[in-house]
C-alpha cells in the first residue's frame, strides 16, 4: 500500500474509487485483502473482550419451573418463608419473598404475617440461599393452610455472634442470588438501588478470611429493615461495623446505615 | 447527485459495502455471544441479557471507532476511499446498535422499579439523593441523543435542506459523542470489569484514533506549508502557487485562502482551473479527487463538476464557486476571491510536456 502523503494527489495513484462507477483493479486488491482482515479483527474483537468477562457469579434464576413450598411466614424484617428442612441447618430454610420486577414493598401480605401458608412462584438460588420471586397483581400465589404455626419456624432462636467489621459490597437479594449475572459493580448500581429502594431486601457480599462467600442479610441494629439512607453505597466497596445475628439458619448483619462507609474512605 | 430523493440510492457499491457491515456486525456480535454464553471458568454461566447489552454496547463502540477512522485514512490514502464512500450507512448501523443497547440496558437495569425507566436513567447517575456517583449513564444518555440527531438527519434531504456547512457541523458532533462514550465505558463498564483488555482496547482506540487525526492533520498542514499563501504582485487577493507545471495531469494542488478556505486548482492537459475546494454534497476535498470525463469529481461520493463554470452536468444543477487565475513569468496566482456561483472563472494555459496524473491514457 502506497500511502498518499496527503492533499495533493499523487500521480503514484491515479485510478480513484468512484461509488457510481466500478472499482478500479488497485482498490478491488486493497480490499480483497484488507477486508478479510478487518473482519476477523472485528470478530475477534468480540471473542476477546466476551472472554475476558470477569466471572459472573454464582446463582440461578429457575423460571419455567412453579417452586412450591409449605411454611411460616414472617413480615419482618422483609417478607421471608420458613420452612422445616432436616437436611439444612437449623432444621430449617429461609426463603425470602420477592415480588416480580423490583417493588417488593407492594405486595400486601400484613394478613399473613406469622401464619402457615403453602406459597409458590419462581425459585431463585445462591448457593444455600433462596428467593421465592411471586407475582404482583394478584395473590393466587399464596394461602393459609388450616394448621397452626410451628413455633420453631414462627419464633426461630436468635444467637447474637458478636461484633464484626467487614469489607465488601452492598447488593440487593433478587439480581445478586441469581437474577442477573453479573449483578455487582457500577453498571448494575442503579439497578441495585431501584430494588433495594422498591423494598427488596439488602445483602451484604463479603468474602470470609479463607475465601469464602459470605452472604450476610442487612438489618438494621435493631433487626428491623434497612432504609434508603444505605442507597449512596449500594454496588460500592464498603466497610461495616455491626454484629452479626443468627435467626435461623440465616445471619443478619445489624448495623444502621451510618455504621457503614466507602471502603476507600 | 441530489437531483431528487429516494430512499436509499443503492447501487451494486453500496449493497457490498451494506453487505460487509452486516457480516461485521454479525461476526463481531456472534463471536461475543459464541464465547460469553458458554459458562466462565468458574463454571457460572452469564445472564443473556447483561451479556446482550455488553456485546451491544461493545460493538457500538467499536464501529464508532472504525467510523473515525476512515476519515483520517482515506485523506491518507485513496485506497481507503471506498470505505469512506457509504460510511452513513455505516453510522446509521452503529445507531441501531447503539438504540438496541441503550432500550436494553434502560429496561433491564431501570424497569420494574418505582421510578420510570427513564426518569431512572436520568436521576440515577446524579449527585446527592437518590444515587449519587459519577453519572456514567446520564453520559451514555448524552452520548445517544447526539447519535439520534445525527442517524435521524442523515438522510440527503437533510443535507440539501439545511446546507454542507450546518449538517456537517451537527455531524461533526460525533466527536463529542465518541468522548462522551469513553467516558461513559470509562465510569460504567471498565469500573465493574476488572480485566485489562477492555481497558486496553478502549484507551488504544482512543489514542489510535487521536493518532490517525493528528497524522492526517500533520499531512495537511505540511501541504499548506508548502503552499504558504505567499502574495505576489498583484495585490492581496492574489495568491502565489507557484510552478503549474508540477501540477499533476488530472489532478490538483489545494491552497489555503486567507479567510480559511480553501481552493483547488486543476490541471486539464495544458489547461488550468481554479474552484472552492468544498464539494456541495459534505463539504468533500474536492483537490483530492481527480478530472474523470473532463469534470471534477469529488473523492469521497463522485459528485462532478465542469471545472469551467463549477455546474453539475444535467440533469444536475449543483453549482461551486471558481476562481480566477493568472500566469507571471512562469509563476500560478489564484485569486482569493471566488466568483459568483456559475460564473466562468479565468483559466491559463501552459506550455511543456504533460506528466503524470490521473489522465491515465494521455501519461506514462
Amino acid at each position: 500500500m502506497t500511502l498518499n502523503r496527503g492533499i495533493i494527489s499523487s500521480p503514484d495513484e491515479r485510478d480513484m474509487f468512484i461509488g457510481w462507477a466500478r472499482a478500479p483493479a488497485v482498490d478491488r486488491r486493497f480490499l480483497v485483502a484488507a477486508l478479510p482482515l478487518g473482519l476477523a479483527g472485528v470478530g475477534g474483537a468480540g471473542y476477546a473482550l466476551a472472554a475476558a468477562l470477569d466471572d459472573p457469579g454464582a446463582g440461578a434464576w429457575l423460571t419455567g419451573a412453579t417452586h412450591e413450598v409449605e411454611g411460616v411466614f414472617s413480615r419482618t424484617p422483609y417478607p421471608m418463608l420458613r420452612i422445616a428442612d432436616p437436611a439444612a441447618p437449623f432444621g430449617m430454610r429461609t426463603i425470602l419473598v420477592i415480588a416480580e420486577g423490583k417493588c417488593t414493598s407492594a405486595l400486601a401480605l400484613d394478613a399473613f404475617a406469622g401464619e402457615a401458608v403453602r406459597a409458590s412462584g419462581v425459585l431463585i438460588e445462591r448457593g444455600p440461599r433462596r428467593a421465592l420471586e411471586v407475582p404482583l397483581a394478584h395473590q393466587d400465589w399464596i394461602a393459609q393452610l388450616d394448621a397452626p404455626p410451628s413455633p420453631a419456624l414462627a419464633a426461630p432462636a436468635e444467637e447474637d455472634l458478636g461484633p464484626v467489621s467487614l469489607a465488601g459490597m452492598i447488593m440487593d437479594s433478587k439480581c445478586f442470588f441469581g437474577v442477573m449475572k453479573p449483578a455487582r459493580g457500577r453498571t448494575h448500581k442503579a439497578c441495585a438501588s431501584l430494588c433495594i429502594r422498591g423494598g427488596i431486601p439488602p445483602s451484604f457480599w463479603a468474602r470470609t478470611p479463607d475465601g469464602r462467600e459470605a452472604v450476610l442479610l442487612m438489618t438494621n441494629a435493631d433487626g428491623g429493615p434497612m432504609g434508603d439512607a444505605i442507597l449512596p453505597l449500594v454496588a460500592e466497596p464498603a466497610r461495616v461495623t455491626g454484629r452479626l445475628v443468627r435467626v435461623g439458619d440465616i445471619v443478619q448483619l445489624r448495623a444502621d446505615a451510618g455504621d457503614y462507609a466507602p471502603a476507600d474512605a | 447527485m441530489g437531483h431528487k430523493y429516494q430512499a436509499i440510492q443503492w447501487n451494486g457499491n453500496k449493497l457490498v459495502y451494506d453487505a460487509y457491515v452486516v457480516i461485521a456486525g454479525v461476526a463481531f456480535l456472534g463471536a461475543f455471544f459464541f464465547v460469553g454464553l458458554a459458562p466462565h471458568p468458574s463454571g457460572h454461566a452469564a445472564d443473556p441479557v447483561v451479556l446482550a447489552i455488553r456485546a451491544l454496547g461493545s460493538a457500538a463502540f467499536v464501529f464508532l471507532t472504525i467510523i473515525l477512522a476512515i476519515g483520517p485514512l482515506a485523506r491518507l490514502s485513496r485506497r481507503f476511499l471506498p470505505l469512506l464512500y457509504n460510511r452513513r450507512h455505516l453510522g446509521v448501523f452503529t445507531f441501531l446498535i447503539a438504540l438496541a443497547h441503550f432500550g436494553l440496558a434502560t429496561l433491564w437495569y431501570h424497569g420494574g422499579g418505582p421510578l420510570n425507566p427513564l426518569v431512572s436513567l436520568i436521576v440515577s447517575g446524579q449527585p446527592g439523593d437518590p444515587f449519587p456517583g459519577v453519572p456514567f449513564e446520564l453520559l451514555g444518555l448524552a452520548a445517544f441523543a447526539i447519535l439520534f440527531v445525527m442517524a435521524s438527519t442523515s438522510h440527503d434531504f437533510f443535507l440539501n435542506h439545511l446546507g454542507a456547512p450546518v449538517w456537517k457541523a451537527i455531524h461533526m458532533g460525533v466527536y463529542i459523542a465518541y468522548g462522551l462514550i469513553v467516558l461513559h465505558v470509562a465510569y460504567g463498564y471498565l469500573a465493574t470489569e476488572a480485566g485489562p483488555l477492555a481497558p486496553a482496547l478502549v484507551y488504544g482506540s482512543f489514542t489510535g484514533l487521536a493518532g490517525l487525526h493528528v497524522a492526517s492533520g500533520l499531512a495537511e498542514w505540511r501541504k499548506d506549508g508548502a503552499m504558504s499563501g505567499r502574495k505576489g504582485p498583484f495585490g492581496r487577493d492574489w495568491i502565489e502557487i507557484g510552478d503549474p507545471t508540477r501540477i499533476p495531469d488530472g489532478c490538483a494542488v489545494i491552497a489555503p485562502l486567507p479567510r480559511g478556505d480553501r481552493v483547488a486548482i486543476f490541471r486539464d492537459g495544458r489547461s488550468l482551473y481554479a474552484v472552492q475546494n468544498a464539494c456541495r454534497h459534505q463539504n468533500g476535498p474536492l483537490g483530492e479527487g481527480a478530472l474523470i470525463d473532463g469534470l471534477i469529481t469529488c473523492p469521497w461520493h463522485g459528485w462532478q463538476y465542469s471545472p469551467r463554470n463549477g455546474v453539475s452536468p444535467a440533469p444536475f444543477s449543483e453549482r461551486i464557486a471558481t476562481h480566477d487565475l493568472r500566469l507571471e513569468s512562469g509563476v500560478l496566482f489564484v485569486s482569493a476571491r471566488p466568483n459568483p456561483l456559475g460564473r466562468e472563472g479565468a483559466t491559463v494555459a501552459i506550455g511543456g510536456a504533460i506528466v503524470g496524473g490521473y489522465n491515465g491514457d494521455a501519461a506514462p
